[in-house]
């Protein structure tokens, strides 16, 4: 066969991604009002009035059999679409279509295209569309919220300029079983070190009052948190997935490298605002940070968010939007926490090394695996390599991942505890576990084991497991006592 | 678990049980995944029974036929009404008019929380069947099913399902009908579409693909209910079948346990019974398959087998006489019918005689056969032995003397048979059994999966623990109670395939004869 016939491959790819609400034009050729958002934005206005029309009809069929569970997917031949009603009314729609393969014709014949329906998982993409309300919560608020404020208009407005951009950081080809967790990597650390950071996060809470909330990350790892869980789970996503990635490069690069940014006069420490103004001695420069919306005792709360590096340690210190921050009180932060974050982070850095040290060298593992908990949303991977901004580059077989994913919607049906162990076809050995609110995945590289020598070597892991779990546990855990 | 097949070939070549049938030297000494196809226990000495038939030529002359009557019903739409008028009394007098009891309320709770719903409509929107209520209650609801298939197809696009929490409608189109499937259990949705294509050609199986296709190019707004009235409680048995049957799940059929000695009288005298156009003899006790003759070069489709099990077990008219009735084998054939001929052996037997025929006035033929058939039998004691056997049509799982072991599926894939014990008392109520089938299900749909099969899948659950294992040679599901262990769910496998290699004469139909 000539070398320009072969078959092309493609990846699920973001087909539309539109939000309405039935309510805004009800009344037959007003159904454009219904509209707040569409993705891509030069569709056809009828087009888009088709397939809104499409999403309120399922939805509608689907109560006829179910009144109080609304429709979450629709599954056709060349794509799939997820529904997601965040507040009343108001639907997100996402159409991703499924990978597919083209095959070339003879003759100058159009290509023959060929869909795989069975690849995209419902869990892993209906996660993905809550992620990006939730995303767009925590920036914005609520849509109700919006709509008050200034008129539908404001929504739109709002949404166009959110999701323009968010949308081009969906990498849909690379989601997978993490997407579903949603869950938030912990550092694993000694009590004492634990117990310096707690000491250093209530210092700089008492000298400056303003702040109401702190969370202390290491390694884009989570350590300490004051926050709600579910408004640090999304926190989490944005400092790991895009803040902290879009920061990586100047810091990698060597110091007299023009990417680095201008360290500000002393060399005392390596403390720098991540958000807010980039150089402090700047006359110029505009105290502005980005807003974020977190739950509260009445709805919810608008605060300033302050994220504040030194090497490897991060510093998020949020403060009542109410407040006007100034110069003076950047200066403040950043003569207090620099010095005191850049020594911190070169201790944990020191405690990590030591304890790495003692565990001994790390031998080549005959399992990768992928554990979470869903009280108190710890996640550990050892499957995933380091995300990036772009790319969640996994080590196994984009296949196994998808048989975890089967796995997970097996364990999600029933509320009880339950064990699978499979054998793939590749004799790759996959084995899911939940008990107790934790899950665990391990794939197993032992092609010639059985099942009792798969169930011994998973209760081996297990046993490790116990150890690590307990330091992460008990850092999140403290963290809310204090809280509260 | 590849080291637990390997230990158990060495059990075998130990000589614990050393072959001692013609066939057996010619058979794989154990069951291991290594084994070729076509020789693990249950596994038929000739060549299959139930694989994927070609057409049949001798059907081709009543294709033309139809054809012809095609041709005349394009003369003129007067012409075409008559015929179905002429249709739908030939039909109406086939069916017994069983009244079912179907009004219910379709906007109210009872209705909605049915575990599974059927729907059967028309492309254009027409009501065709549904398993709870009425057609008529329901046909603004199918005509919103069909506005969803033929929206989506505007698009060149097809629609296959919709899911919400604990809840999944999935669409079968298959021209000229559209079936819908709403559904609250757990099933995959390539399980339900499986039922789906059963109800299909259930649908099918009374009217030839020919004539439907016939009767909605002329007349798209046809009422298909007129021509199927009187036979819906076929479809609804169907439907229980497929709950309850793993036949269905499998794709095989289960045999009456028998000596292989009496079996082979009873399949020599079936075949020896021929006739011209006598295709297939089939005897059966009950649900289970006695013997099956066939046609040399001819076979009968898993699914075709399962339509004929469905039409005699769900109609008690066969047992007052000899029926007669023209039957459509889809999986053979969509185009022409066949003329079944069905009896009782004795008027209060479980033994039910069918055979098939390709020649519409062949009843007198195919009951002089029937004659000839029982008279062999009667003169021989095989007869008494086959009577016998019906006392026990099944056995007790303690039989195979595995410890926590509950329950169990055998395929043997190249005959196309399976056995299973029956159920024991902790599955004995309607809902276990059936949640016990869901369970079966989902084994088999992971292994099955379109793009990632699965070797065996082990799930261990508060309620039992199951193991699934496929090989190129036969599929197992286990059933444990929770308190067994992975290494006893292993050794067990082993202790099994031992059990149903010595007991394969008695299970399976090793040597199925041709006429």
């Amino acid at each position: 066969m000539a070398s320009g016939m072969q078959e092309k491959q493609y990846t699920p790819s973001l087909l539309s991604f539109f939000i309405y609400n039935p309510t805004f034009g009800p009344r037959e050729g007003e159904e454009e009002k219904k509209i707040l958002f569409y993705h891509p934005s030069d569709v056809e206005k009828n087009e888009k009035i088709r397939n809104v029309g499409l999403c309120e009809a399922i939805v509608q069929f689907t109560r006829t059999f179910c009144p109080t569970k609304p429709a979450k997917s629709l599954h056709t031949q060349k794509n799939r679409q997820f529904f997601f009603e965040p507040e009343d009314n108001f639907w997100i729609v996402m159409v991703v279509r499924n990978p597919m393969i083209e095959k070339p014709n003879k003759d100058g014949k159009p290509p023959t295209v060929e869909y795989q329906e069975e690849e995209i998982l419902d869990t892993v993409y209906g996660a993905v569309v809550k992620q990006c309300y939730s995303m767009y919560k925590l920036f914005n608020g609520t849509f109700g919220r919006a709509v008050e404020a200034g008129g539908v208009e404001m929504l739109i407005q709002k949404l166009e300029k959110f999701f323009y951009r968010y949308l081009q950081t969906l990498h849909l080809q690379s989601c997978d079983l993490l997407d579903v967790f949603g869950g938030i990597s912990f550092f694993p650390l000694d009590k004492m070190t634990y117990l310096k950071i707690q000491s250093f996060v209530n210092r700089v809470e008492e000298s400056l009052s303003l702040i109401k909330y702190t969370a202390f990350l290491y390694n884009d790892q989570l350590i300490w948190s004051g926050l709600e869980q579910d408004d640090m789970r999304i926190l989490y996503k944005y400092l790991t997935t895009s803040l902290f990635p879009r920061h990586s490069e100047p810091e990698l690069a060597g110091r007299d490298s023009p990417l680095r940014p201008e360290v500000a006069g002393n060399l005392l420490h390596y403390g720098r605002f991540l958000t807010g103004p980039t150089n402090l001695k700047d006359p110029e420069a505009k105290f502005r940070f980005p807003k974020i919306f977190v739950s509260a005792e009445d709805g919810y709360e608008e605060l300033h968010l302050i994220v504040y590096k030194a090497m490897s340690a991060a510093a998020c210190f949020m403060i009542n939007a109410s407040v006007e921050l100034t110069r003076e009180f950047c200066e403040q932060l950043d003569g207090l926490v620099g010095p005191q974050l850049t020594l911190l982070a070169s201790d944990i850095c020191e405690q990590f090394t030591i304890n790495r040290r003692i565990s001994g060298p790390e031998k080549e593992p005959q399992f990768k695996f992928i554990y979470f908990n869903h009280m108190n949303l710890a996640e550990k991977s050892t499957i995933h390599m380091r995300k990036t901004a772009s790319v969640c580059l996994t080590s196994v077989h984009p296949d196994l991942m998808k048989i975890l994913g089967d796995i997970n919607c097996d364990f999600s049906r029933v509320d009880e505890d339950e064990e699978i162990i499979v054998k793939a076809m590749t004799d790759y050995w996959v084995v899911g576990k939940k008990s107790d609110q934790r899950e665990l995945y391990v794939i197993l590289n032992q092609k010639n084991a059985n099942l009792i020598e798969v169930n011994e070597e998973v209760k081996r892991l297990c046993a490790t497991f116990t150890t690590l779990r307990t330091v992460n546990t008990a850092g999140y855990h403290d963290s809310i006592s204090v809280m509260q | 678990m590849d080291g637990e097949g390997q230990r158990a070939t060495v059990a075998w070549e130990t000589g614990t049980l050393a072959p001692v049938d013609r066939l057996r030297t010619e058979r794989a000494d154990s069951p291991t995944p290594g084994l070729v196809e076509g020789t693990e226990p249950g596994a038929g000495g000739k060549s299959a029974m139930f694989v994927h038939a070609q057409s049949f030529e001798d059907l081709t002359a009543e294709a033309e036929e139809e054809a012809l009557r095609g041709a005349e019903l394009d003369k003129s739409e007067e012409d075409c009404t008559e015929e179905l008028k002429a249709l739908e009394e030939q039909h109406n007098n086939d069916f017994s008019s069983d009244g079912r009891a179907k009004e219910e309320d379709v906007s109210s709770e009872a209705w909605r929380s049915h575990r599974k719903h059927v729907f059967v409509l028309s492309e254009a929107g027409k009501p065709i069947y549904t398993r709870y209520g009425t057609e008529e209650a329901l046909s603004s609801t199918m005509g919103v099913m069909m506005a969803l298939v033929s929206f989506v197809e505007a698009e060149k696009n097809i629609i296959r399902s919709i899911h919400a929490d604990g809840c999944k409608v999935v669409f079968l189109t298959k021209s000229p009908l559209v079936l819908v499937g709403v559904s609250r259990t757990c099933q995959s949705d390539r399980e339900l579409l499986r039922e789906l294509q059963y109800i299909y050609y259930q649908i099918v199986s009374l009217l030839t693909l020919t004539q439907l296709n016939h009767i909605f190019q002329h007349k798209q707004n046809y009422d298909l209910r007129r021509l199927l009235a009187g036979s819906e409680y076929l479809t609804d048995n169907l439907l229980r079948r497929l709950d309850r049957d793993p036949g269905l799940l499998l794709s095989a059929v289960t045999c009456l346990p028998l000596a292989s000695s009496a079996r082979d009288v009873v399949s020599s005298s079936l075949q020896a019974a021929k006739a011209k156009s006598l295709v297939f003899s089939i005897l059966l006790a009950g649900d289970r398959l006695v013997t099956l003759v066939r046609k040399k070069d001819q076979v009968l489709h898993h699914m075709d087998l399962h339509l004929v099990f469905n039409l005699v077990g769900s109609s008690s008219s066969f047992r007052e006489g000899e029926g007669w009735t023209p039957i459509c084998l889809p999986k053979f054939n969509t185009a022409g019918f066949f003329h079944a001929h069905i009896s009782y052996l004795e008027p209060a037997s479980e033994l039910c005689l069918i055979l098939v025929s390709t020649d519409r006035e062949d009843f007198f033929n195919m009951s002089d056969c029937k004659r000839r058939f029982l008279e062999r039998l009667s003169k021989r004691s095989a007869y008494q032995t086959l009577k016998d056997a019906l006392k026990c049509p099944s056995y007790s799982v303690a039989q195979v003397g595995i410890p926590e072991l509950r329950h169990f599926l055998y395929k043997s894939k190249s005959s196309g048979l399976y056995t299973s014990p029956e159920f024991p008392v902790v599955y004995e109520s309607d809902e276990e059994q059936e949640r016990l089938m869901g369970l079966y299900q989902d084994l088999h749909s992971c292994l099955h999966h379109p793009t990632r099969p699965l070797r065996s899948f082990y799930r261990c659950s508060e309620t039992e623990n199951l193991l699934a294992w496929v090989t190129s040679g036969f599929e197992l599901y286990l059933c444990f109670s929770p308190l067994a262990t992975k290494a006893l769910a292993v050794s067990a496998v082993n202790k099994l395939l031992k059990w149903i290699r010595k007991e394969e004469d008695r299970l399976f139909i090793l040597s199925p004869l041709t006429y």
